[in-house]
């Protein structure tokens, strides 16, 4: 039991922030996502989403691609390799914590 | 943000995920308009099955449109709102790119298919038996207040906005009230429906002018 609760001290501090938990959750669960439906998803204002993208984008757990569809600008965010690992051993971490 | 972090922490990144997705897939009403659209085609086509008589070919054409309909609706209608909101709303409710669904999750979709159309047998088989006997009332009632109880029950738990509770209630309220009014079978089914489709396609409607009529964000 302690060595789980222990466990829990090397926990990914990018990942547990509430809001960027949420961010990563949701594109973990889709192929990619613009701004703007991270945006709607998350209840996030565009300053504090923005400065969330960045923070996840700088430790490689997200890419970020600025593209256009037809005449409307996306920036599509999708989550990297090590983004995905990093989610599955904090799911894991948390899970064992919890149980 | 709604969430409390201690909450959020205590669930399955999946379930987050689930829970955000739910909210921005129904942000827009396109999908209660699909349902709705989905329940009237469904009640017209019950109400011909109740003016045509039995073995005509009006009849039979309306059988074969319900076995058509669903599947067709089923594709069609997740092409056409992916469609739409890419076409015309991106800028309001974002751009999204699904997974594609898994072997795993077809199955699924296909054992819950499976057992759907083993419940509509069974109970079509017990109201053709109920028909021939005095109890032909009890199972048409059985029926309709099943349907209503069970589809409204399914529409507040996969729903999980206050719009699509009420919206149960009233489906399953109306199933029950059918039930003891004594009407016909695909005549009830019809007024089930049909209920339903153009409540569905209202708050739809309402809910897809309220988002196009918000000011737009500015972006990021």
């Amino acid at each position: 039991m302690s060595a789980k609760i222990q466990q829990l001290a090397e926990i990914d501090r990018v990942i547990h922030e509430p809001a960027r938990l949420m961010i990563v959750a949701l594109l973990a669960a889709v192929v990619e996502a613009d701004f703007q439906y991270l945006r709607n998803a998350t209840g996030l204002t565009q300053g504090n989403l923005s400065t969330h993208l960045s923070r996840l984008e700088e430790a490689g757990y997200i890419a970020i691609e600025k593209s256009f569809r037809g005449k409307y600008p996306l920036t599509i965010c999708r989550l990297t390799e090590r983004g995905i690992e990093v989610l599955d051993n904090y799911r894991k971490v948390i899970k064992a914590a919890l149980r | 943000m709604t969430h409390s972090s201690s909450l959020l922490h205590q669930e399955d990144p999946n379930a987050i995920a689930k829970r955000l997705m739910q909210k921005a897939h129904t942000r827009d009403g396109l999908p209660e308009i699909a349902v709705g659209i989905t329940f009237l085609v469904l009640a017209g086509l019950c109400w011909l099955q109740e003016i045509f008589k039995h073995g005509t070919n009006g009849y039979q054409a309306a059988s074969l449109g319900m076995v058509l309909l669903f599947p067709a609706l089923a594709f069609g209608t997740q092409w056409a709102i992916k469609h739409v909101r890419r076409r015309f709303l991106i800028k309001k409710v974002g751009y999204v790119e699904a997974k594609p669904v898994n072997r795993k999750q077809r199955g699924i979709v296909f054992v819950i298919a499976a057992a759907v159309a083993a419940a509509v047998t069974i109970a079509t088989y017990i109201f053709i038996r109920g028909s021939h006997s005095s109890t032909a009332f009890s199972a048409t009632g059985w029926l309709l207040a099943g349907t209503g109880i069970i589809g409204g029950a399914g529409a507040a738990f996969l729903g999980r906005l206050p719009r699509y509770v009420v919206g149960g209630v009233i489906m399953a309220a109306t199933g029950i009230y059918l039930a003891f009014s004594g009407v016909s079978l695909n005549a009830g089914f019809a007024i089930l429906y049909g209920l339903i489709g153009l409540l569905s396609l209202i708050s739809g409607c309402v809910v897809l002018l309220l988002l196009v009529r918000q000011p737009a964000q500015e972006g990021e």
